[in-house]
């Protein structure tokens, strides 16, 4: 279990990669956060996050093809494990389970 | 900027590679970058230049921190690193790592470094940045290079380089294969009229192909058709941007427009682009139309020659050909080009003063010096920490570390802290242009192209970084060899107690201490120099009391005063309206008023003495002044009468001539009476003898003067002067009524008392001086912080000695008399050897400016004996600490 915990950001950025499905590479992950949750990360900060769960095997990654927009460097895709999944779904479960019970003293 | 970028900044692109080191993760964060480039360059190449280079130094620095943090200890770190084959980029990732925290742990001592290293390096960013903008690159249009300036050469002359005679120009034009064109430009005083106050602007009449010579299109409208060259069609005029700015109101309509220029219609065809204002900060072009007299004339010489070389064809070839067609013109009219060469130098050569050359060099020579004597102080405080980190080391090298490792280490340290200065000294420079530009009065920026350009770029950063890492290398290289290689075994013994350092260190720092005084010594001197020289150009005896006189400006164009008796009319009638003004006690004219930036000289022969040397004649400064000048100006008449009214141009021609002309050519004999003549004139009887006026501190100081009645001669150019009986300043408005009130339409310039004339006409020299009174503040301050520092070392190196020769019955008198001696055997070697290099010095600037400054033996004196004061008080301060050792506590320790 405690192999499993994530914290606040590597869960945004999880989500993010889960959202964005097969064109999860570092760009539009920085996009999708941007929008959905109105953070601005600084590039390094995505990058070492990155590294972080890949080696924790909770992400896996690809290179594709070189491409020329990218001045013939190849783009660096994201998938989630199913350990990676696994993390999330214990991390919701458990918020939830804090949250219950507790939504009338906060709404106001 | 609407250059479309192909991709991001290369070296920016490099420094990331450099910092990620191979691999697919480096490959995927510098691709990502590329893409959001792209995108962010699709609205603006230059924003996104700068975020990519923003974001290549943020991500790199976290590359490099990534290095540095994968290995637990530096040296392990770095080891393993090399064996598992990794880059040595990392390596060297970590020793700047290690490097910078070991900067960081003495903060005090790394501000104080960085700070004397700005400071020294800035001052050479400062000087360097107007050599760059005023020698290298000071012409306002592309491929400078590729334009020469050719001029005649006559062994005759006082001047090296001649102007050229329109009939040679011609044939030049005609002849020469090596230019793709050849333009003449021709000094033109334009005074233009418009809504207000006519002006007076500066201008030049050119070849018709003068702006696609230098590849330079109009902004609005057209440069000159060569149609224009032919007399009657000449009435077009391209302006600047400034005057049409001001005049004009930057009224966007104004091609084809006529406007009045010395009276004649011209119409307007071009606006000349932003910044270009050449020659000597031109604001009005016209063509220049030969008529077939003109043109036919070899013997004036007024032109000014410029010429683009043929592609592929180089200056050298031009030099032949010119002096080929030289030989040629020589043999075809040997009367008027008899002894007549032909030259083709850079442009650079032909337009810039002498004197800047001389000058940039020796501030930037001051400039090193103070970045030496920064260099000294900074090898010396790296001495006293190499000296804390001694056992430190000792114990790495007993360990096995290399020695090359460790200096290596060392350097890495300088270098760094060379570079942590760079920002600083582009602060410094930055401060510095803005004080120099702020100084500099607009009448010579226009004789100083590329001043306007004057600025901090790339290339000012680039060779401050450069400087500064052989700066590094100078004041790093020594403490690091010394720190490692102590004696091991020795040092290792010493068990951490505080003893005096070793003996080759100890020499080293007080080598240090003499360099520094011997350094600062002459530049101290030379700033010194510059200041009495200044003081007393304006404050010395000038031959004339410059106090209560106010003076102004007319050139009396030729088209409208081509008539002799008009410009003795509007002479007279100007130096009549200004005498009926209250407040004035007398006024005159003269062509020439003395500290004008021009002169004008006249070679003479004396009647009975016939001249031996076709080309060594003798002459004189020349003037033609209206009566009352001797009284405005206070020349004192030695001998003789003064000009009347009765001179006229119908009586007998006159002359009075100053005392050193008379003491030259008629030594022993009473000149009144004598006859001479300028050139082959008329005969000119010799009425009076004046005293001597300086003219020019720079270059005629007392020279022969002639001075013949205005009546006679009626000049173009005319000065006219007035003294007050009050506040001569409080005149110049009713002055200028005055006179346009004789003409509406003459531009009077200039208008400033005597006294404001004389400071304007030393302006140089005190800028000069300023400049150098900075470098020699700086040096004077960095040498005392620089003894005080190593003074005050010693005292702590040799507290537990002093406190055990108190103990055995020294005195606190003994000790200060032992720390301030030693103070003062190095000052006096240091002033000694400043003495000598400052004489060295002061004969250079001697040399280079021209006796405007003479070194004297008193001044060094003084210099020295300032120095040597301020450096005994600097090291009093440790002196007294170490007087002041308590004996028990310093044996205790």
């Amino acid at each position: 279990m405690s192999d499993l915990y994530l914290g606040e950001f590597e869960q945004i950025v999880l989500l993010a990669i889960l959202r964005l499905g097969e064109h999860a590479y570092a760009i539009p992950i920085r996009d999708e956060i941007a929008t959905r949750a109105g953070r601005h990360v600084a590039r390094g900060a995505l990058y070492t996050a990155l590294d972080r769960l890949e080696q924790k095997r909770f992400l896996r990654s690809r290179m594709s093809e070189p491409l020329a927009e990218r001045g013939g460097r190849s783009r660096r895709y994201f998938t989630l494990t199913a350990m990676g999944l696994a993390a999330l779904r214990e991390s919701r479960h458990t918020l939830l389970q804090l949250w219950s019970g507790l939504e009338g003293q906060l709404e106001s | 900027m609407t250059r479309r970028a192909q991709g991001p900044p290369p070296m920016a692109v490099r420094l990331l590679e450099w910092t990620a080191g191979p691999g697919a993760r480096s490959d995927a964060v510098i691709g990502d970058l590329h893409e959001e480039f792209t995108r962010c360059a699709e609205r603006s190449a230059t924003r996104a230049n700068v975020w990519y280079w923003v974001q290549a130094l943020l991500l790199s620095c976290r590359f490099a921190a990534q290095a540095g943090r994968s290995t637990a200890r530096p040296h392990g770190r770095a080891r393993r690193a090399r064996k598992n084959g990794d880059s040595t980029v990392r390596t060297i990732g970590i020793e700047i790592r290690y490097a910078f925290r070991a900067l960081v742990k003495r903060p005090g001592i790394t501000a104080l470094i960085v700070l004397t290293l700005a400071l020294g390096l800035g001052a050479n960013a400062t000087i360097f940045a107007m050599i760059d903008a005023l020698v290298i690159h000071p012409f306002p249009f592309p491929n400078a290079d590729r334009i020469a300036f050719v001029y005649e050469t006559a062994p005759s002359s006082a001047f090296k380089q001649e102007s050229v005679s329109p009939a040679n120009f011609l044939d030049w034009r005609k002849q020469a294969t090596a230019f793709e064109s050849l333009v003449a430009l021709d000094w033109w005083d334009a005074s233009v009229v418009g809504r207000d106050e006519p002006e007076s602007l500066q201008g030049f009449r050119v070849s018709a192909d003068f702006f696609t010579t230098l590849g330079v299109r109009p902004i609005l409208g057209r440069g000159f058709m060569p149609d224009e060259e032919v007399p009657g069609h000449q009435r077009v005029a391209v302006l600047g941007q400034a005057v049409w700015q001001r005049r004009f109101g930057g009224d966007p309509g104004i091609v084809g427009k006529t406007v009045l220029i010395d009276r004649e219609p011209y119409e307007v065809i071009g606006i000349a682009p932003l910044g270009f204002d050449f020659p000597n900060g031109t604001q009005v072009w016209s063509p220049l139309a030969l008529t077939p007299e003109q043109s036919a004339n070899r013997t004036s010489h007024y032109l000014s020659v410029i010429g683009r070389l043929r592609d592929g064809r180089r200056l050298t070839d031009a030099r032949a050909e010119m002096s080929l067609i030289g030989d040629r013109l020589r043999q075809q009219y040997p009367e008027a080009n008899k002894d007549r060469g032909i030259r083709a130098t850079t442009l650079a050569q032909g337009m810039l003063d002498e004197g800047l050359g001389p000058v940039l060099s020796l501030w930037q020579a001051s400039a090193l010096f103070v970045l030496l004597i920064g260099c000294a102080n900074v090898a010396s405080l790296l001495l006293t920490r190499g000296a804390e980190r001694h056992r430190d080391i000792a114990v790495r090298l007993a360990m096995g570390a290399s020695r090359g490792r460790i200096v290596r280490e060392l350097l890495l340290e300088s270098a760094l802290l060379g570079i942590l200065a760079v920002p600083g000294a582009m602060l410094a420079a930055w401060v510095g242009l803005q004080v120099l530009r702020g100084a500099m009065p607009a009448k010579i920026i226009r004789f100083l192209p590329g001043w306007n350009s004057l600025t901090i770029d790339v290339r000012l950063l680039a060779v401050t970084g450069a400087l500064a890492l052989v700066a590094a290398a100078l004041f790093g290289l020594v403490p690091a060899w010394q720190a490692a290689r102590p004696r091991l075994v020795d040092t290792l013994k010493e068990g951490g107690r505080s003893s005096t350092s070793g003996g080759g260190r100890q020499r080293l720092r007080r080598a240090l201490v003499v360099a520094e005084i011997t350094l600062a010594l002459p530049l101290l001197v030379a700033s010194g120099m510059g200041a009495t020289g200044a003081y007393r150009f304006l404050n010395g005896p000038q031959g004339y009391d410059p106090d209560g006189v106010l003076s102004m400006h007319t050139v009396l164009p030729d088209a409208r005063y081509a008539d002799a008796t008009a410009r003795r009319n509007f002479v007279t009638a100007v130096v009549d309206r200004l005498r009926g003004i209250t407040g004035v006690q007398i006024a005159a004219a003269v062509n020439i008023r003395p500290s004008h930036a021009g002169n004008v000289r006249r070679t003479i022969e004396i009647e009975g003495q016939p001249i031996v040397d076709a080309n060594r004649r003798p002459d004189a400064d020349f003037r033609a002044a209206t009566t009352g000048l001797f009284d405005v100006l206070r020349i004192p008449l030695l001998k003789g009468r003064d000009f009347t009214t009765a001179d006229r141009e119908s009586t007998q021609p006159v002359a009075i001539v100053s005392q050193s002309l008379a003491r030259r050519h008629w030594p022993d004999v009473d000149p009144i009476g004598r006859r001479l003549r300028v050139g082959s004139g008329p005969w000119l009887t010799v009425i009076g003898v004046s005293g001597d006026v300086v003219q020019d501190w720079f270059v005629s100081r007392d020279y022969p003067t002639l001075y013949v009645p205005y009546l006679q001669n009626p000049t173009g150019n005319v000065a006219v002067v007035l003294r007050a009986t009050g506040d001569p300043a409080a005149l110049a408005s009713q002055a200028r009524a005055a006179v346009r009130a004789v003409d509406t339409a003459q531009p009077v310039f200039d208008v400033m008392t005597m006294r404001e004339a004389l400071k304007e006409r030393t302006v140089g020299l005190r800028f000069i001086g300023g400049v150098m009174a900075v470098f020699g503040g700086l040096a004077l301050l960095l040498a005392i912080v620089g003894i005080y520092s190593v003074m005050a070392y010693f005292v702590t190196q040799r507290t537990h000695e002093i406190g055990v020769r108190m103990a055995l019955g020294a005195t606190p008198g003994d000790v200060l008399r032992l720390t301030v001696s030693q103070t003062g055997r190095l000052t006096i070697i240091g002033v000694v050897l400043g003495i000598v290099m400052s004489i060295l010095l002061a004969r250079l600037i001697e040399a280079g400016l021209i006796g405007s400054a003479s070194s004297d033996g008193r001044m060094i004196a003084c210099v020295a004996v300032l120095l040597a004061l301020a450096a005994l008080a600097a090291g009093y301060i440790p002196a007294r600490r170490a007087a002041g050792i308590d004996p028990i506590a310093a044996l205790r320790e």
